[in-house]
């Protein structure tokens, strides 16, 4: 169930991600707004109302896990997609364990980006 | 007066007889008659010859002969029956009487028992007989003792009851050093053993003379003896009584045993090395004697074996072990050996725990002093090493194989990451652009924008490929003047078990006069290693001829060095001489297709070229061309240049591995 507009932040060091995701998104019917990197994304100020956060792995200096330990940390969680560009061996031991964020591995359809967001919205 | 004279005939003791000239008898007086038990009637004439015993009447007569036709008196002697039947010995003497003119008128005669004296003669001469054949036994017997006694490379030694020596051979003399005037007489403790003993010796000697308990007697001993200047030595003695009535004596034999000593302990430690050496090297030996059938083997040939050291050791002990692919072998081998061959093989054996040994066995065949065939040999159990050189061939490949698989894999990595991020964007793009030209109204200035991102990003794919092969050869390029030739033969080395694996010949046709070229003596490896596995991969289908590679150097024009690579493979199509070196071309499944589009990149870094063509026969050549070293430093290239600068998001890539 989409509340209207949710508000979903995207953090991805690749550019055509920034670029390319966003736009989906709002065809979508969400709020968007893209962040080049983790720290880029904490000292901004849509921690407060990000609805779902859809998260790179893999990124120079924190990572996507890094961040939403971050956030746990903070007790300011907010629901994670997870994308990567690598494969699932690669990332196996980069996710968390418990936490059932689900990861989407590039490139994916809209249709199952649609889907795992509804998913993270519903569990919130 | 006759009948007195008559009186005085039969009483004289002796035997009275009187005959004419011519011999018969004519009076015999009583003791005759009373002796022989003969009336005298029946011993007139010649009658009384049978009272003579037969051996003796030839003489008898004889002497009578004598006696009528010489005239003269004459004697001897002869047995006469006695009225019993006995006969005993008598002096028969005869006389003539006669007349003025000599001529003999009567013979009378005497006979005296003469037994009596013959037995005492016959005795005597027995005796004396006896006598001198002890005296001559004796000087036999000396003689042989004195022959023994010297001749006795032995030291032998008599000693007398009370332990003094009374015998001391030239030997004894020489091994003690004693002249033998010098100990006869002395005590054998005080000669010839060593102090410490003595007591035990004089003991022993008193409790034997004591109790008859000889614990010394018969037997071998060994024990030191010492010598004149007080040097002890170890000697073998045997000690036995001499079988004499009386007070015991002895005589010892003595051998100086030192060298003996010593041979025994060199082989002794000979030995010991020896089976030390052949249980640390595994090796046993093992003798054979055609004609007799009689094997020996060493404790380490039980040990390779896998049989009891007590079994009793036959051919069939080795062929039951034999590996039943290998028994051929060693039935050959038995075969050419009964015939006098040398022979030197390897073969597979089975031990009774299912385990496989494999055994190098070398034999040489001798023959004895009667002509007779004989084996000497050795056996290793090399299967160990066969083991180790299995798994080093199989490392090999499989690191080779693994480096391959796992550059690659890296490289697969490397490349699906990058790609999948303009990918993402151009699936995102593209979805953006079918739902903004399906809205209502159609956002086309969104959809546009959309496409155009979507191009930009299919560049970005392709810019992957450039930067991911300038990432892949970007190390750093050590340069060097490089060997051809040596850096091919080490990388024959490498890849030989690969290729002996897979049944491929290698034939080397290096040119002496090839010189140094200048680059990456690594990266160059690289090369010809990947041409040299193409080359073997090639010829995997092959089996109708033979899997041959041809890898060669030679100088080329334009001072350059050209490496050859000629397979008698697959080869190549017409239009696949090019199309090889495009990434991601391979013929092969499973192939990645970048080996040689790499390759060819690191040629070219080296102002080089590579390229195929297929041959003449079947298969292929690949062969590259470098400028040698002295046309590099004459050369306007700029080394520095040749080291790759990093593309956009090569670091990251990096890092991101």
């Amino acid at each position: 169930m989409i509340m209207k507009r949710s508000f979903v932040s995207v953090v991805d060091d690749d550019e055509s991600v920034r670029e390319s995701l966003p736009d989906l998104l709002r065809v979508l019917g969400f709020s968007v707004r893209a962040f080049s990197s983790a720290e880029e994304f904490l000292g901004s100020d849509c921690i407060g109302y990000t609805s779902c956060l859809i998260l790179d792995v893999a990124m120079p200096g924190m990572s996507g896990p890094d961040l939403q330990r971050e956030l746990a940390r903070r007790r300011q969680e907010i629901p994670v997609v997870f994308i990567t560009a690598h494969s699932k061996e690669t990332v196996r031991h980069s996710l968390p364990a418990q936490g059932a964020a689900k990861c989407l591995f590039k490139p994916f359809s809209d249709t199952a980006l649609l889907d795992a967001l509804h998913e993270a919205l519903r569990r919130n | 007066m006759e009948s007195e004279l008559k009186c005085v005939i039969d009483a004289l003791p002796a035997l009275v007889w009187t005959a004419r000239p011519d011999g018969h008898i004519d009076f015999l007086n009583h003791r005759w008659c009373e002796y022989t038990g003969v009336p005298v009637e029946d011993s007139y004439g010649h009658a009384w010859q049978s009272a003579i015993h037969p051996d003796d009447l030839p003489v008898i007569l004889e002497q009578w002969g004598f006696a009528i036709a010489s005239g003269q008196p004459r004697e001897a002697e002869a047995r006469l029956r006695r009225f019993d039947g006995e006969y005993r010995w008598f002096l028969f003497r005869t006389c003539p009487i006669t007349d003025a003119s000599g001529q003999v008128v009567r013979w009378c005669g005497m006979n005296w028992d003469v037994e009596d004296r013959k037995r005492a003669e016959f005795l005597l001469a027995s005796i004396t007989v006896e006598r001198a054949q002890g005296a001559a036994a004796l000087e036999r017997s000396e003689a042989r003792k004195a022959a023994i006694l010297d001749s006795a490379l032995d030291c032998i030694l008599t000693i007398d009851h009370e332990g003094c020596i009374t015998e001391f051979n030239p030997a004894a003399e020489r091994v003690f050093g004693y002249r033998r005037d010098q100990v006869l007489g002395r005590h054998l403790s005080e000669v010839i053993i060593p102090p410490s003993l003595r007591d035990q010796h004089r003991r022993g000697f008193a409790r034997y003379l004591a109790t008859a308990e000889a614990r010394v007697l018969g037997k071998r001993i060994e024990m030191p003896a010492m010598r004149a200047d007080g040097s002890e030595f170890p000697v073998e003695l045997a000690i036995t009584r001499i079988p004499l009535d009386g007070p015991p004596s002895f005589t010892g034999y003595l051998r100086d045993i030192t060298e003996r000593k010593h041979s025994e302990e060199e082989l002794r430690r000979s030995a010991a090395y020896l089976a030390e050496a052949q249980r640390l090297s595994l090796t046993g030996s093992f003798g054979w004697i055609v004609s007799t059938d009689k094997h020996f083997w060493s404790a380490e040939t039980f040990r390779i074996f896998e049989y009891d050291p007590s079994t009793e050791v036959t051919i069939q002990l080795v062929l039951d072990r034999a590996h039943e692919q290998d028994v051929h072998l060693v039935r050959q081998a038995m075969a050419l050996a009964a015939e006098g061959w040398d022979f030197d093989y390897e073969c597979r054996f089975v031990m009774p725990s299912g385990s496989v040994k494999h055994l190098h066995i070398v034999t040489h065949c001798t023959r004895d002093q009667a002509g007779e065939l004989e084996y000497v040999g050795a056996v290793q159990d090399i299967t160990e090493r066969r083991r180790s050189e299995e798994a080093l061939g199989k490392a090999r490949s499989e690191l080779a194989r693994v480096a391959r698989v796992s550059s690659l894999g890296a490289l697969t990595a490397s490349i699906a990451h990058e790609v999948n991020q303009p990918l993402t964007g151009i699936i995102t793009n593209a979805s953006t652009c079918l739902r903004m030209l399906s809205s209502d109204p159609p956002n086309v200035e969104g959809a546009c924008e959309t496409v155009r991102r979507t191009i930009r990003d299919g560049h970005r794919a392709s810019d992957v490929i450039g930067r991911l092969r300038a990432m892949f050869t970007s190390k750093e390029m050590t340069i060097e003047p490089v060997d051809l030739n040596e850096a091919t033969r080490e990388v024959i080395a490498l890849s030989r078990s690969e290729l002996h694996r897979n049944r491929v010949t290698l034939k080397t046709e290096f040119a002496d006069d090839v010189p140094y070229v200048t680059g990456d003596r690594i990266q160059l490896q690289q090369v010809i290693l990947n041409l040299l596995l193409n080359a073997s991969d090639a010829m995997l289908s092959v089996d109708s001829r033979p899997r041959q590679v041809v890898i060669g150097t030679q100088r080329d024009a334009d001072d350059c060095v050209r490496l050859m690579v000629r397979d008698s493979g697959v080869g190549l199509e017409p239009q696949g001489v090019d199309k090889v070196f495009e990434a991601f071309y391979t013929t092969k499944s499973g192939g990645m297709g970048i080996g040689l589009s790499v390759s060819r990149s690191i040629i070219e870094r080296h102002r080089g070229r590579l390229w195929a063509a297929a041959n003449d026969g079947p298969g292929a050549t690949f062969a590259f061309s470098i400028p040698c070293e002295h046309e590099r430093r004459t050369g306007d290239c700029n080394v520095d240049a040749v080291r790759t600068s990093s593309a956009t998001n090569a670091p990251q890539v990096m890092r991101n591995l």
